[in-house]
């Protein structure tokens, strides 16, 4: 095994193209990732700006009516680990508006210097190692085992399992080496430079480091696999690139269009908010009514209808939008639960989905944020009834506690991440025992 | 010792019908075909079946993982490009001795012979003159002193100089007992290296003779005869 490993990293790390490679992908990583911290620290300072903001609209709020239109927003704060995601994830900058109207906002702003934060796919951390990491991994691959002839002189000299196998492993053990390197060193460079990641967070960045060594490996097994069901011909290189596209661009494609179309199976959101309406709006009715029987009623009487109708509100439409809010909210965990069961079929399915969830603005990130709104909403509603209709108009006492208003989210794993990383094994495993298998009736038949 | 009995070989051009031949230690054959005899070659290097006969080395051993030992095969070498030509030539040559369990000596015994220079070890194999690394391949074919030995059509397109190397290695191994299989389309090099020849036509074995005897006839009228 020395010798194998010995050899591969002469033959790895001796070859100018490689080296080339090797160092493209390196700085363009390390770009990506001081990219992605500029923008956590741009991030911050939104953040800073957003508070003062926020606090300085509360404090200008004269009575309780204007602070139930106007409410507070709420801002979607990610995990740090985001920066090494920061174009992988699936929601942009988020804001919501908490306030006390029926329907929830969820909202993300262009203004501004917002508007040329051009994002797209890949171009980040995460983004350049999958697509540069597996055309380098294919092409590797394809040169691991040189040719027909050459395993026919091998196979004189040891077994062609034994060879194609340590051959694999010294190689995958050095291209491996290489991106754990490199991924654990912009790690360290991203902490030296003041970021703080949780326990949890490192636990995410390191298993998500463990799921791209098995994509990257994946792809390196699929090269030496293509190389072979073409016979080493030397039009290799277009079906490389077939591929390459087909597992990159073409597999996560379409099961990004397979969940739109499940989710078109669900309401629309405009009908629920139009269903929410409704409900407040028979409630109002029924309050107009009221005052029209008695339109000579004192002010002291009106309040104390109002203060009835709160309780009405509360105890009746307001229970009923928020369980409609919340059986659609269900209905859309559905979709996502589906989508996550989908993606672990294939390794890059999966990958895309790991590096959304992982960002901590993927779609579990989605419906902690809509929980904590809906939590949220809840809270401030009361706490708006209260003070106008029960306390009679107190002085004005901002309902946001502390940074109440930034709803902090977690980088997380998917939660069939060993099943993914189960099935990127099993492919491997496959496409490692398809190689041989036709390796040994080619170099028989040749 | 090589023994050929009945050998059928159905499928390819170069096709053989009950080929039965024995090549004692210390004895070069030159099997001649016009087509080649690769098929025959992997036959005998264990890497495909035949479809009726046998072949066995020393007198039991049939060809196989369990040949491994005591047979050399040798094939031709169609393009340097088809090899590993991205490692240096010493980085190969210490990777096949540590991983393969060759003998480092004997390879570089054999480099000594061919009049290899040493600074050839640090250039990469794609960089390396085509008969330079055929000397390395020789080598490292050689490296064990095996008692049979096979050879493919190695010399076929190479330069007189390659070739007068690879005869005096030929004739050392010959001198220490290795019995020689040699399969080529060649009849002039046949002439000069065999001890015995023979002519392979439609699969079969038409025609055999003693070197000695083969410089008196005619060659060209063999050639036209049986191989072409």
């Amino acid at each position: 095994m020395l010798a194998f490993l010995q050899f591969e990293r002469r033959r790895i790390f001796g070859e100018k193209k490689n080296l080339i490679f090797f160092a493209f992908i390196a700085l363009s990583s390390a770009y990506f990732a001081w990219s992605g911290l500029h923008e956590f620290r741009s991030f911050l300072e939104e953040k800073r700006i957003f508070l003062n903001l926020e606090k300085e609209k509360t404090s200008q709020i004269t009575n309780y009516a204007q602070y139930g239109a106007f409410g507070f927003r709420l801002l979607y704060e990610s995990s740090p680990l985001n920066l090494f995601f920061v174009n992988s994830s699936v929601l942009q900058d988020l804001e919501s508006n908490i306030d006390n109207f029926e329907a929830i906002r969820i909202e993300s702003s262009f203004k501004g210097n917002k508007l040329f934060l051009k994002r797209g796919y890949f171009k980040d951390f995460a983004g350049i190692l999958f697509v540069f990491g597996s055309l380098l991994m294919l092409y590797l691959g394809h040169a691991a085992l040189a040719s027909q002839a050459y395993l026919r002189f091998m196979s004189r000299r040891m077994s062609l399992n034994r060879y194609c196998c340590l051959t694999t492993v010294a190689r995958l053990f050095w291209l491996d080496l290489f991106f754990a390197a490199l991924a654990l060193g912009s790690y360290l460079l991203i902490r030296m430079a003041g970021v703080v990641f949780s326990d949890s967070e490192l636990r995410t960045f390191l298993l998500f480091l463990l799921f791209l060594l098995l994509v990257l490996d994946f792809f390196y097994l699929l090269g030496q696999l293509t190389t072979v069901l073409l016979r080493f011909r030397k039009v290799f290189f277009l079906w490389f690139f077939v591929v390459w596209f087909v597992c990159v661009f073409l597999l996560p494609e379409m099961n990004r269009v397979s969940v739109f179309n499940s989710s078109r199976a669900l309401e629309s959101a405009e009908k629920v908010n139009l269903e929410k309406f409704r409900n407040l709006m028979s409630m109002e009715r029924q309050f107009r009514e009221l005052i029209k029987v008695n339109p000579a009623a004192p002010r002291d009487q009106i309040k104390l209808m109002q203060k009835k109708f709160a309780v009405q509100f509360i105890n009746s439409s307001y229970l009923l939008n928020t369980g409609l809010e919340t059986k659609y909210l269900r209905e859309v965990e559905g979709v996502i639960f589906g989508h996550e069961r989908q993606s672990a079929v294939f390794p890059t399915m999966f990958y895309q989905f790991l590096t959304g969830e992982a960002s901590g603005k993927g779609y579990h990130g989605y419906l902690d944020f809509m929980d904590y709104i809906m939590k949220l909403r809840s809270r401030f509603i009361q706490f708006y009834l209260r003070k106008r209709y029960e306390e009679g108009e107190p002085p004005m006492e901002s309902f946001v506690k502390g940074n109440e208003n930034v709803f902090r989210s977690h980088s997380r794993l998917p939660r069939n991440y060993w099943w993914g990383v189960l099935t990127t094994v099993m492919y491997g495993m496959g496409i490692a025992y398809l190689t041989l298998w036709r390796l040994r009736r080619q170099i028989s038949l040749a | 010792m090589i023994a050929i009995q009945d050998l059928n070989l159905n499928r390819g051009a170069d096709q053989l019908d009950s080929l039965s031949l024995k090549i004692d230690d210390g004895e070069i054959y030159f099997l001649l075909n016009r087509f080649g005899l690769d098929f025959l070659f992997h036959v005998l290097d264990g890497l495909r079946q035949a479809d009726a006969g046998e072949v066995r080395f020393d007198g039991g051993t049939a060809p196989g993982r369990g040949s491994a030992g005591i047979v050399a095969c040798i094939d031709r070498l169609a393009e340097v490009a088809d090899f590993e030509t991205e490692a240096r030539l010493g980085d190969w040559i210490d990777f096949l001795c540590a991983a393969g369990g060759l003998d480092r000596a004997s390879i570089f015994r054999t480099l000594l012979v061919c009049n290899f220079h040493e600074s050839h070890l640090k250039r990469r194999v794609r960089d390396v003159a085509p008969d330079v690394f055929m000397q390395v391949y020789l080598a490292v074919s050689l490296a064990d002193d095996r008692r049979n030995l096979i050879i493919n059509d190695f010399i076929h397109r190479a330069d007189k100089g390659f070739e007068l190397k690879f005869n005096k290695l030929l004739l050392k191994k010959k001198a220490q007992g290795c019995a020689i299989l040699y399969l080529g389309s060649d009849i002039f090099y046949a002439s000069d290296i065999a001890d015995r020849v023979g002519f392979v036509k439609n699969g079969r074995l038409l025609f055999e003779a003693d070197a000695t005897d083969l410089k008196e006839m005619d060659i060209k009228d063999l050639y036209l005869k049986f191989l072409n």
